[in-house]
């Protein structure tokens, strides 16, 4: 394992409030909430696994090997291990586990070939599509999947974060996060008069 | 269709002189590279592109004079193999997007087009000759958005992803696999934020020329005007894109180029959606298109 003050940013002379302020703002980074069916989720799993193993190596050493970890982040969610299936049909679990191992292809063309166009199959359309980072698609499938079955929460749990995006982004000093947030009036003249000599381009 | 991304201002001053750096470096190995002509078609875009593929270690600087700056010597990044590998993919960019001019416009309009495309031949022929993949992927995706235009596609997505799928080739030479695929990610949705938000910026245009504009067929825009629901539904899935471009940044280090970095696609590139949305992106340039 790596040095895990190392992996928490933090020297070995950082206090313990210190080291608890580090490991939430890396937990918060790397949350499940925030890799929400990302194709990259399983690398964040992998960070989020070494930050919980830094930050129990740290309380255990610190209270003299007796003291179990503290009260680390624990499971990585997301589409990914919801493996509760709505749909009965058969297909319907093929093409969730296809999407679950990134074989969007495969899950495209099962979905493809399948003629009932219920509101699981659109559920299941706008995950591949988001996945593929067709967002848009993604949004007109699940909003199809929400009218043809009112009471899924699984499928309006799906259209709540195409509309809203993640409940609690992470952002670096708790910044702003969204293009339609509440603007800084000096950014139009600050991001369009740079000068670092030139950035032009003849052919926007 | 570049031009967007860039670094904010609010960038502390020594990291914006790093970064200044590295845009003087990628337009000496621009030249070193691919001759004189090349070094014509610098821009930040291009600059984010060798800065991405970098491996995040302080390269070794040099000292020099050149055509920007022919009194005082300026400091510029030394060439590296990804330096090399961004020029020689700033070059075959920026040409086909030069020959996609020629063949939007009519044969007066695209004269400048294919003028500059003749300048740009000889670069592009030696930096295609040492990135062949490179260079079929993007004649590829750019041939297939344009029978997207033809067609007038009316999705988003479909009519992006053949941006998107373009600038994500140019993580292919990555060697380290968790880099490449962090890459690819940040790339692809790069590409697609970009196409999205210049589709925006041109929607009055398009619409008076009436030539093709995605944004506008998807929503249903009336002489490019937005409406309060259609403005807000895009603004979130760029919103979208953004975040898979962050959450794919957080997962590598980047280096002495984190602080750029982070600046950009946590402030810059909203910041650049909202002025496009408002209009004050398009305003800004009129103005100073007027005082040139």
């Amino acid at each position: 394992m790596n040095d895990p003050y190392q992996v928490l940013g933090v020297t070995e002379s950082a206090t313990d409030e210190q080291i608890k302020r580090a490991y939430r703002e890396l937990a918060r980074k790397y949350h499940p909430d925030n890799y929400h069916d990302n194709p990259l989720a399983d690398l964040a799993q992998e960070k989020m696994k070494e930050i919980n193993a830094a930050y129990e190596e740290i309380t255990k050493r610190r209270s003299g090997g007796n003291r179990a970890g503290g009260s680390s982040y624990g499971s990585y969610g997301g589409y990914q291990q919801q493996t509760t299936y709505g749909g009965s049909a058969v297909v319907f679990q093929q093409v969730r586990i296809a999407i679950q191992t990134g074989n969007l292809e495969r899950a495209d063309a099962l979905l493809t070939n399948y003629g009932d166009h219920c509101a699981e199959w659109n559920f299941l359309k706008g995950a591949v599509c988001y996945r593929r980072g067709w967002m848009d698609e993604a949004r007109r499938y699940y909003e199809t999947a929400c009218q043809m079955e009112p009471g899924n929460q699984e499928y309006q749990d799906a259209l709540d974060y195409m509309e809203n995006g993640p409940r609690s982004p992470y952002h670096p000093n708790n910044g702003s996060y969204g293009t339609l947030c509440a603007p800084n009036p000096c950014w139009t003249w600050c991001c369009l008069s740079i000068c670092c000599n030139g950035g032009w381009c003849f052919f926007i | 269709m570049f031009g967007y991304v860039r670094p904010p201002s609010s960038l502390p001053k020594d990291e914006l002189e790093r970064f200044r750096r590295a845009y003087c470096g990628l337009c000496h190995t621009l030249g070193h590279r691919c001759g004189p002509a090349a070094q014509f078609i610098l821009n930040y875009d291009f600059t984010y592109l060798a800065v991405f593929l970098s491996d995040g270690e302080a390269e070794p600087l040099k000292c020099g004079r050149c055509i920007a700056s022919p009194f005082h010597r300026r400091e510029y990044l030394d060439r590296s193999g990804a330096f090399d590998l961004a020029a020689d993919e700033s070059v075959i960019l920026a040409y086909w997007q030069l020959r996609d001019g020629v063949t939007d416009h009519d044969w007066l309009h695209g004269l400048k087009y294919r003028g500059l495309s003749s300048i740009l031949e000889p670069a592009y022929r030696r930096a295609a000759e040492a990135r062949p993949e490179f260079d079929a992927n993007t004649r590829q995706q750019l041939e297939q958005l344009a029978e997207l235009e033809q067609e007038r596609c009316p999705s988003l997505d479909r009519a992006a992803n053949a941006f998107a799928t373009l600038l994500q080739g140019a993580a292919r030479e990555v060697k380290d696999p968790t880099k490449q695929r962090v890459l690819e990610q940040l790339l692809y949705h790069l590409g697609r934020w970009v196409y999205l938000v210049d589709a925006a910026d041109d929607l009055k245009e398009d619409a008076a020329q009436n030539r093709y504009n995605p944004v506008a067929l998807r929503y249903g825009l009336q002489d490019g005007l937005w409406t309060p629901e259609s403005r807000k539904e895009f603004a979130t899935t760029l919103d979208h894109s953004i975040h898979m471009m962050i959450t794919a940044f957080e997962l590598w280090d980047f280096g002495v180029w984190t602080p750029v970095l982070q600046e950009t696609l946590y402030m810059g590139l909203f910041q650049m959606g909202r002025a496009v949305l408002d209009g004050t992106k398009k305003k800004e340039r009129r103005r100073r298109e007027m005082h040139e």
